[in-house]
């Protein structure tokens, strides 16, 4: 039972940021596998809020959605954070390892899903005209998410302010930097490939 | 290729030959059109739809018995075309079917002769007054029924126009009341307006001067006197063309848009209320300036609103010069349908400069200032249900506005304004639930919310009780859970208490 109760210890951290963090990590309360669990449900919230809010909230072409991609944007953006996070504190006397990092995102997320699922199930019971509620909870989930991520850093690497800003900063210029770097080698590896296949053609069709 | 492909294809081959065969009337219908007719959806996609007006018959020089010289304006009445024949410097009459009934050019004024001087634009008034924008000679002519002149209106003496500026009408229109509107070329104040009497009253519905901040900055506070006389000065817009509604009202459209323009919502058409105001309906889902996307995105390619006209159930044709095509709107601003093609083959023009529209819109008149004709749409079948259903809507008549759109979607079920339009008229007779279905369909959410307000009022009414019993038990089973809590503390605390002592 030890993965429940470090997973129900998303909710105590969600309220309480600072002693929350410090205790993820030095007390060990949360675990990986519940920091994954959520990341799968986020995961899980936007495919499923891209989908099936109500006709009247949602704005994407539900017949040209491809959950694949979904899937691969939020995993993806979850892997760059903690990679270039993880790359930058490690430079900057951060005390957390990737594992830290790992965890304390993972439960700085849980807003985002506990608020915006019942807001998939209120978008079906409330006109356009009172959408204002829906909007104001959706932003305010995604506030609190990057607060708590905010402090989750603070806290894993035991920073001052001004300099968890930098780095919050400098992390995602970092993810930026990752982002062409890997594009930049698929272009590159495309490239090596075409032309060893043009080479190959070349001399088989001689 | 799977099982499921084939069979559709199969299926597909054999409707085809089933349609051939069964029904010669469609295929006539679909044949021999040198454009796609065609309109944008919600997502901005362009549907194609079945062809509303196809072309007909051509009316030419040799059906005229006289040849045209790029005419400039054309104005219907009586079912007669009023035709100024800028090019001959004369006003051409033709009849219905296009022969010449009679041209004037040159008349008796003041006991000599007269004549009118590359006259760019015309209208006739319910008596059948004909008033000349007589262009090159810097005047309005007005003429009776019978082509005798009446007076003439010369430059305004007035201080409003600079004295460098010259009055060179070039399209004129005269509403119930005798008032004329004219445009004049180089005055960019907005419309002349003069009164019954020919006094000039001064301008009407100028155009806003649209800038952004950082132009006018850069502009008036850091470019030297050099530089700021090779910029473009910001000036106001020119009406192309305008015309008047059943209600007097003036649809103007504006055609030297640039790519900013474009691209920042300028309007393209305006409809001027008496007083000069702007009343147009912008509730589409994209602005009115035609085409929403150009084919190699140069500025030549946007669409130019030469010339407009109206129903009189608020929907209009506007005529587009670049790429000789009309698109139609609802009123409240909604692409209907569009079609038309530039070029020389039947039913393209090369050069639109006017439209003309029939009574009961059973025509479509389109013309051509370089082929010197004018081009003939006929509606089709598919045309005149989607535009009945439109007039029958205006008019209150919902239960025939409902059939009309049921036709509609016979022709095309791609169509939103037929969805949405089934919707309204589902949602007056109070079947919220099938309405909201079909705005659903119509991706209209505007609509779609009013009809889900009523249906969920009328849902919570009818399981009020359902509602409150659910929503009872679950405070009570609440209620109960956190007495159970605050005991098991208390007893907890209790037993502490008692374990220290």
């Amino acid at each position: 039972m030890q993965y429940f109760k470090t997973l129900k210890y998303g909710l105590h951290v969600m309220v309480h940021p600072f002693d929350g963090f410090w205790d993820l990590k030095r007390e060990r309360r949360g675990s990986l596998a519940a920091a994954l669990t959520i990341v799968v449900l986020t995961i899980v919230t936007y495919v499923v809020q891209k989908q099936n809010t109500a006709f009247l909230f949602n704005f994407n072409r539900l017949e040209q959605l491809n959950v694949t991609e979904d899937i691969i944007t939020v995993f993806l953006l979850f892997l760059l954070w903690c990679v270039s996070s993880w790359c930058l504190t490690s430079l900057m006397d951060g005390e957390g390892t990737l594992k830290d990092i790992a965890i304390a995102t993972g439960y700085a997320i849980l807003p985002i899903v506990l608020i915006n699922l019942p807001l998939v199930a209120i978008s079906y019971v409330i006109a356009a005209d009172e959408g204002a509620f829906y909007y104001t909870f959706g932003t305010i989930s995604y506030l609190w998410a990057g607060g708590l991520l905010f402090f989750s850093m603070m806290v894993t690497h035991q920073y001052s302010f001004k300099k968890t800003i930098m780095t919050v900063i400098l992390t995602i210029l970092g993810m930026a930097i990752i982002l062409f770097l890997g594009l930049l080698f698929f272009s590159v590896i495309q490239k090596i490939i075409i032309f060893a296949l043009t080479i190959y053609k070349e001399i088989r069709f001689r | 290729m799977n099982l499921r492909k084939k069979m559709l294809r199969c299926l597909i081959a054999f409707v085809m030959i089933f349609c051939f065969i069964a029904d010669n009337e469609l295929q006539q219908v679909y044949a021999d059109t040198s454009y796609d007719t065609y309109s944008y959806n919600f997502w901005g996609d362009d549907v194609l739809q079945p062809p509303t007006y196809l072309p007909g018959e051509t009316i030419d020089a040799g059906r005229m018995g006289t040849t045209l010289n790029y005419p400039e304006d054309m104005f219907l009445f009586n079912e007669c075309f009023y035709i100024a024949d800028t090019g001959n410097s004369r006003i051409v009459c033709l009849s219905n079917s296009g022969s010449l009934l009679w041209e004037l050019g040159i008349f008796s004024h003041e006991g000599g002769e007269d004549s009118l001087n590359k006259p760019q634009g015309l209208c006739v008034t319910k008596e059948g007054h004909i008033y000349v924008a007589d262009s090159g000679n810097g005047r309005i002519v007005e003429f009776d029924a019978e082509r005798n002149f009446i007076r003439e209106i010369i430059r305004p003496d007035t201080d409003l126009i600079s004295a460098s500026v010259d009055f060179i009408p070039t399209k004129i229109v005269v509403d119930e009341a005798g008032r004329i509107y004219c445009i004049s070329y180089g005055i960019n104040m907005g419309l002349l307006e003069f009164d019954k009497n020919g006094v000039f009253q001064g301008f009407m519905g100028a155009t806003q001067v649209s800038t952004n901040m950082f132009d006018y900055i850069w502009k008036n506070y850091f470019s030297t006197a050099q530089q700021q006389e090779r910029m473009e000065t910001i000036i106001p817009t020119e009406y192309s063309n305008i015309f008047m509604d059943q209600e007097n009202f003036i649809y103007a459209t504006i055609s030297n848009l640039d790519e900013d323009d474009f691209m920042n919502g300028a309007d393209a058409l305006r409809r001027l209320n008496p007083t000069g105001t702007d009343v147009l309906r912008r509730l589409g889902n994209y602005d009115i300036k035609g085409d929403l996307y150009t084919m190699s995105g140069g500025e030549s390619d946007f669409s130019k609103f030469v010339d407009v006209s109206a129903t009189t159930y608020g929907c209009y044709f506007v005529l587009d010069s670049t790429d000789g095509k009309v698109f139609a709107y609802d009123y409240d601003g909604n692409s209907l349908f569009i079609f038309g093609k530039k070029g020389n083959r039947v039913g393209s023009a090369a050069q639109a400069v006017a439209i003309g529209v029939s009574d009961e819109e059973e025509q479509i008149y389109i013309m051509d200032s370089i082929m010197n004709c004018i081009l003939v749409y006929d509606i089709t079948e598919y045309g005149r249900q989607l535009l009945s259903a439109y007039e029958k809507a205006n008019a209150g008549d919902s239960q025939g506005a409902y059939a009309a759109w049921q036709d509609v979607l016979q022709f095309n079920a791609n169509s939103e304004f037929a969805y949405i339009g089934i919707g309204k008229a589902l949602l007056k007779e109070g079947d919220y639930k099938e309405a909201m279905k079909y705005f659903k369909l119509g991706n209209s959410r505007k609509y779609y919310t009013r009809a889900f307000k009523f249906y969920r009022k009328e849902l919570m009414q009818e399981n009020f009780s359902v509602i409150m019993t659910v929503l009872g038990c679950l405070l009570g089973a609440l209620a109960v859970f956190w007495i159970y809590k605050k005991i098991k503390r208390l007893a907890g605390d209790a037993r502490c208490n008692i374990s220290k002592l």
